[in-house]
């Protein structure tokens, strides 16, 4: 069955236009600086999303800056009412995920709007896209910020899609850091590069809201039928025009290209999503352009990596914390619940546990930490079922009171990071090595019954008669809520 | 007729860099006929100088995670360097 979601972009901008979560500009912005602070600063305050109708040098481009950079719009690009809570969202996005997957579905490219214009050869100019200078002192224009590449397997034939940041170098040539761990990094190192054989690609900027956040999520499957089980029926696809990849039909701008072996030039800096520029300037994978197609009236999506909260730390953290949550309920833990603070810029994840033997803080770490998901993140905090994992209050009182300082904490050494760390060193991050760290926030079991605290709070302190009572007279008492 | 700017970035002690060679590296036009195409980059044969004076063209110095030096350099580029494969 297929849920109510908006298609494309343009279903989706109408969608939080109504629902006055989005500002129209129609003065002018320059690309150059002037759109990536407006938009971070958006990011910053998590105010309304900008639609920037005039960019300067560009009159044919509009662009939309961070498209999801909040719970709200989230809700709203999955089809649900934006006053969904967060625990509502989540468990919307696991019933959508828990089924069987949903194989793409291949249009004519005659019904595909992302085919409305087509620019080969010299017309395939990377310049001819509005790509931003993001923040100064970049290593060059991002074009890709909110966006996923498309690549194949040539083995499996298995498709990939990720977002992997793609910095403007010429005209026709693209560079950005592939992680040897990630799934591209592991196809293009691993059987594209020993043959010496360059790697067809497609960029797609500004898919539909639902293919961006399956092309972020960290799941097993192939993304495109990830897409199609959150969307509740097949994801439109079309075929490329100078190579054997299929792309979303209803996205904004497409650029194909290959990815070339045995070269690298330069990349970054960058103003990455840790809200620290990072990682090293150095040589990174290089993508050389054959194509560009766009819709009519293109309108590029903008993201604005820094600090909290932008679009990558809330979808990101959203994704990695239920795919936790699945692989830790697929192995039988009874947990309650598991949630990544976006604010932690996907660093942190809460999990609530029922403590129901010893020591299931450190299996829950062992389990996640051994994942496919882990180079992303480096701290988990176990807690018990009495605290409220989406509270950070609630989560920092935990934290504060029931961890040793001891025992309750272990280390990790010797993992798998990734260069964009700001805590590691720079060697750690040229190699991408990491560590990790368990807060274990649950009360040891073999300690008496009557030596366990007991939490004083308004909730678990009063008999449920008076707290009724209490809360049907508040505004007697004289206060507002 | 004004002078062309650039500018690099530099992955090493500025106070190490050795002047007035002929080196590769990559610029980035800041100025540029067509505005959309500023910052383009490119792998050129230069001469750099640290005086602001001593070759054509400004160059704008960068470290390593964007910091801009507070003065330009000077640059005379030779040539472009293509290092792509046809």
């Amino acid at each position: 069955m297929a849920y109510s979601y908006p298609k494309d972009n343009r279903e989706f901008i109408k969608k939080l236009e109504a629902s006055g979560d989005m500002v129209t500009v129609e003065q002018e912005v320059d690309w150059d600086l002037e759109m990536g602070a407006i938009v971070r600063r958006v990011c910053e305050k998590q105010l309304p999303s900008p639609y920037f109708k005039k960019i300067t040098d560009y009159p044919a481009f509009e662009a939309f800056g961070a498209p999801m950079a909040t719970y709200r719009r989230l809700a709203i690009g999955m089809g649900m009412d934006p006053k969904s809570t967060i625990p509502e969202i989540a468990a919307e996005y696991v019933k959508r995920t828990k089924g069987k997957p949903i194989p793409p579905k291949v249009i004519d490219r005659k019904d595909a709007p992302c085919k409305e214009n087509i620019l080969l050869g010299d017309d395939a100019s990377l310049f001819y896209l509005p790509g931003p200078m993001v923040h100064d002192g970049d290593g060059g224009r991002y074009l890709a910020t909110w966006h996923f590449v498309v690549s194949k397997d040539p083995e499996t034939l298995a498709i990939n899609w990720g977002m992997y940041r793609m910095m403007v170098f010429d005209e026709k040539t693209m560079v950005g850091p592939v992680l040897p761990f990630s799934d591209m990094g592991k196809m293009f190192y691993g059987k594209y590069v020993p043959k010496n054989q360059p790697m067809p690609f497609a960029a797609v900027l500004s898919a539909d809201p639902l293919s961006s956040l399956a092309s972020c999520a960290p799941s097993p499957m192939p993304e495109d039928e990830f897409a199609g089980m959150l969307m509740g029926e097949p994801v439109e696809l079309v075929k490329c025009e100078t190579c054997d990849l299929e792309v979303p039909a209803h996205a904004e701008i497409i650029i194909e290209g290959e990815v070339i072996p045995n070269v690298m030039i330069e990349e970054a800096p960058f103003g990455e999503y840790t809200g620290y520029r990072t990682s090293p300037r150095e040589p990174r994978t290089v993508y050389r352009v054959k194509a560009i197609t766009h819709r009519n009236n293109p309108i590029m999506m903008i993201s604005n990596m820094g600090v909290p909260t932008d679009e990558g730390q809330l979808l990101r953290s959203f994704s990695l914390g239920l795919e936790m949550h699945k692989l830790l309920e697929s192995q039988g833990i009874p947990i309650t619940g598991v949630y990544m603070l976006p604010e932690s810029t996907h660093h942190m994840v809460v999990v609530g546990v029922r403590p129901a033997y010893s020591n299931i803080a450190s299996q829950i770490a062992n389990l996640i930490f051994g994942s496919k998901l882990s180079p992303w993140f480096h701290m988990v905090i176990v807690v018990d079922e009495e605290t409220d994992i989406y509270n950070k209050d609630d989560v920092i009182h935990a934290l504060s009171t029931k961890c040793h300082p001891a025992r309750g904490i272990q280390i990790y050494e010797n993992h798998v990071g990734t260069p964009l760390n700001p805590y590691a060193s720079p060697a750690e991050r040229k190699l991408s090595r990491g560590a990790k760290v368990l807060f274990d926030c649950t009360f040891p079991l073999d300690w008496p019954k009557s030596d366990l605290p007991i939490k004083v709070a308004f909730s678990t302190m009063y008999p449920q008669a008076i707290q009724d009572k209490v809360l049907a007279n508040w505004k007697n008492y004289g206060y507002e809520e | 007729m004004a002078r062309k700017e650039f500018d690099t970035f530099l992955l090493q002690d500025p106070a190490t860099f050795i002047e007035d060679q002929e080196l590769e590296l990559i610029v980035r036009d800041l100025t540029p006929e067509d505005r959309r195409t500023k910052y383009r980059s490119f792998f050129a044969k230069a001469k750099v100088s640290k005086s602001s004076s001593s070759y054509p063209d400004l160059l704008w110095v960068r470290l390593g995670r964007g910091q801009l030096l507070e003065e330009p350099w000077s640059i005379e580029i030779l040539k472009e360097v293509n290092k792509f494969p046809e």
